[in-house]
């Protein structure tokens, strides 16, 4: 997999932030990793490249052993950076000291998929061992514990010991001990996997709040379907690669105009958002030429926002045959006939477009028989 | 640290069988050390305990001898001078034989074999010993072929200690008829199996060779200098140094233990033997505890890895560590320093060694039992250092 050319490998860069500019809090580049030495050495990530902000939740999904605990860690700095760059809250890990590792893991919250408790220790003593290392009165920590802990229903659990908690009470225990002190960024692990529906429902609802109230960033690995719904972003690694990195509202609002055309009607939302993960962003200011006619057609577009001039010279004049806006698709003719451009494409106004790559089309066209038809049936009507 | 969750504490007491074995653990390298302590001490204490119940404040030896045990001898002229010097208010020589006498019981058939015992001797007239009974029987042992018998004389010589037995049993030293006037208690040591206290008198006629071709009593092995009341201990022995002739050696009493006790600690190979038994207690100790702390925290590594990726730093781990040797240290110490009491008891009253549990022995003991829990605890340490977070995700 590491031969193949990585066509995708920068689309998260590539995603528009439609809200307001927030600060980046991590930042991976290129990133390698390896494990083993010498014949038995296996690179576990592949050039990955993501960038997540503040308040946002990403949830990171992906079959085992697909590398996303592997950056989960480094990003918790829990493991040595061995190639490209990563920082954390503007801090770069790579060739960092020990001490500036642990003054970053300060500011982060572990969440693990086992609770990790301990058996000597109360719910609320628990709790303030992940408080102890910093500036809190006694009496601030016993009051975060105990809103925290209020908070995940477990009021009432408070000098309870482990052995007399059940599974999903410590595994909540565990969550406030990883948020206790206030961090800005939280690593969990299958956080609501011990959790049935309605606790799990809980401590999503508290990741969202300290996302949106306090800007804490949330990095997420989980299968549990039943929480997708919190996630700004979706991370899907693969072999240790980032396969697809989709602010979910920016693709489900991809997916509806894709839906809108008479083309993509009856695709379900499935091919759909394959389709509009592998789009791309691109901004085009006014007066740019987006494509030129006559000259091979490589991409496919969709108009964002913005417009544009479809003009065609016929030898003799320029003729202005159309003005695309939001929701408009273009240059997918020269992509299935392999002709070229039969028109001139020019943003009248700063635009932006999700395209997409001629082999990512035509592979979605071929992986759709029914697309296909519908295509050339459209394609006939026009002419 | 007091605001501070007790980890240390909760862990340790967290599961009361674990900690009764740890108790237990430390509780017996305690006993051990006490043990091999208590025997050493004994051994240099029953040493001296001898010096200890004799009056005076400065002793005379001769200038060769290098313990109690060597028969280095001086001319009783050397005690006569020293009775001369101002703050001197006696002398009292002293008398002993040791290997060269032999006392055996006549009266079983066949007759057994003799085994040597101690044999002191002095003038009836010097108030030498502190020990009561030789008061109370002075005017018996004034008589001829009598002696007092330590009642901590091993039961080897097959005497009978007590009440009317004691006098009536026929026994002989070195060939010679000997009656028991009474009993004292003084102890054995590693060297001498008995004791026996009589006059100068009968020493003479028992041990008549100690001086070829004169008086026995001439030559003497050591002598207690009394000194009057309000004398300073130093200035008298200045002046004795200065006085006597270089053929003898006067020290006060404490530095003359002192120096017997150090003969025997660093001169002879018991003393190493015994500090090896203490290195082997010490050894058992520092294994026990290991495997404690080492089982304590192998079934925290998880817990440990977590607060790693808290941020918890390796000095937070080594202080832990360090907090539950500590409280080891002190728990298993009070159980093995009492059962150390018992078993003092027990061998004290089996032997007839003196058997003390010292301040100063005890405050060592705790100290090696700090040191030897806080070794197992660096020891384990490492493994709780090698916790990683990583593999917790």
């Amino acid at each position: 997999m590491g031969t193949e050319p990585n066509i995708r490998a920068t689309s998260s860069t590539m995603w528009v932030r439609t809200s307001a500019p927030r600060s980046r809090t991590i930042r991976i580049r290129d990133v390698q990793h390896y494990f083993g030495e010498g014949e038995a050495r296996k690179q576990a990530l592949f050039n990955n490249n993501l960038d997540v902000y503040e308040g946002e939740i990403v949830i990171m999904t992906g079959p085992s052993g697909s590398g996303k605990t592997t950056l989960l860690t480094l990003i918790g700095t829990l493991r040595t950076v061995q190639e490209g760059s990563l920082r954390v809250l503007g801090r770069e890990l790579a060739g960092a000291s020990r001490d500036e590792l642990v003054a970053t893991r300060r500011d982060i919250g572990f969440i693990f998929q086992a609770h990790n408790l301990f058996g000597s220790l109360t719910a609320m003593q628990n709790v303030k061992m992940g408080m102890e290392l910093f500036d809190f009165s006694p009496k601030e920590m016993k009051d975060r514990a105990t809103t925290l802990l209020e908070r995940l229903d477990l009021g009432k659990r408070l000098n309870y010991k482990p052995e007399s908690l059940s599974g999903g009470q410590k595994q909540r225990v565990a969550i406030a001990r990883g948020l206790a002190h206030g961090p800005r960024i939280v690593l969990a692990d299958e956080p609501t996997a011990a959790l049935d529906e309605k606790t799990g429902r809980t401590v999503v609802t508290l990741f969202q709040e300290l996302a949106q109230q306090q800007g804490v960033t949330i990095v997420m690995v989980t299968h549990d379907s039943r929480i997708l719904d919190v996630a700004d972003r979706i991370v899907n690694m693969v072999d240790g690669e980032i396969r697809s990195d989709v602010v979910v509202q920016e693709a489900a609002l991809i997916c509806e105009f894709l839906q809108k055309l008479r083309a993509f009607e009856k695709l379900t939302p499935a091919t759909l958002a394959s389709i509009a993960d592998k789009m791309q962003a691109e901004q085009h200011s006014a007066g740019d030429v987006i494509t030129r006619q006559g000259e091979p057609g490589d991409k496919f577009y969709l108009i964002r926002s913005g417009e544009v001039d479809v003009v065609i010279d016929d030898g003799t004049r320029k003729r202005l045959v159309a003005r695309l806006k939001d929701g408009d698709f273009f240059g997918e003719t020269a992509l299935l006939t392999g002709e070229p451009r039969n028109a001139t494409i020019t943003a009248t106004k700063l635009s932006l477009l999700y395209s997409l790559g001629k082999e990512d089309f035509q592979a979605a066209i071929s992986a759709s028989a029914s697309l296909r038809e519908e295509l050339q049936k459209v394609l006939f009507e026009r002419q | 640290m007091l605001r501070k969750t007790p980890l240390a504490w909760k862990n340790l007491t967290h599961e009361p069988r674990r900690m009764m074995i740890a108790v237990g653990g430390v509780g017996f390298a305690v006993l051990l050390m006490f043990i091999e302590m208590g025997f050493l001490n004994a051994l240099l204490d029953s040493t001296v305990e001898v010096l200890r119940v004799m009056r005076g404040e400065l002793v005379i030896v001769s200038q060769t001898k290098f313990a109690m045990a060597a028969r280095e001898r001086f001319d009783l002229q050397r005690a006569y001078q020293a009775q001369a010097i101002p703050g001197v208010e006696g002398v009292y020589p002293v008398y002993m034989e040791t290997m060269g006498a032999i006392l055996r019981r006549r009266d079983a058939t066949p007759p057994p074999r003799g085994y040597p015992i101690r044999v002191f001797g002095f003038r009836p007239g010097d108030p030498l010993w502190k020990i009561p009974a030789v008061a109370e029987r002075l005017s018996e042992l004034r008589q001829p072929g009598v002696a007092l018998l330590d009642e901590a004389s091993r039961r080897q010589y097959g005497l009978s200690r007590r009440g009317s037995q004691l006098a009536k049993q026929d026994v002989e030293l070195t060939g010679r008829r000997l009656r028991f006037a009474g009993t004292f208690y003084l102890g054995v040591d590693f060297t001498n199996d008995g004791n026996l206290i009589m006059t100068a008198e009968n020493f003479a006629h028992y041990f008549p060779y100690r001086l070829r071709g004169s008086n026995p009593l001439n030559v003497v092995d050591l002598a207690l200098v009394k000194l009057q009341p309000g004398a300073d201990p130093l200035a008298v022995q200045r002046q004795l140094i200065e006085r006597l002739p270089d053929d003898v050696r006067v020290e006060t009493k404490e530095k003359f233990i002192e120096s017997e006790k150090k003969f025997w600690r660093k001169s002879t190979p018991i003393g190493y033997i015994f500090f090896v038994g203490t290195v082997v207690g010490f050894v058992v100790g520092v294994i026990i505890c290991y495997q404690i702390i080492y089982a304590d925290i192998s079934d925290h590594m998880r817990e440990f890895a977590t607060m790693k990726a808290m941020g918890y730093r390796t000095t937070y781990f080594f202080q832990l560590v360090l907090t539950q040797a500590a409280c080891l240290s002190v728990f298993g110490f009070v159980p093995g320093c009492l059962a150390a009491a018992g078993v003092y008891w027990l061998i004290a009253s089996i032997t007839g060694l003196t058997m003390e549990m010292k301040l100063a022995t005890t405050v060592e003991i705790l100290a090696a039992t700090l040191c030897m829990c806080s070794i197992s605890g660096l020891l384990a340490v490492r493994k709780l250092l090698s916790a990683d977070p990583a593999e917790l995700f």
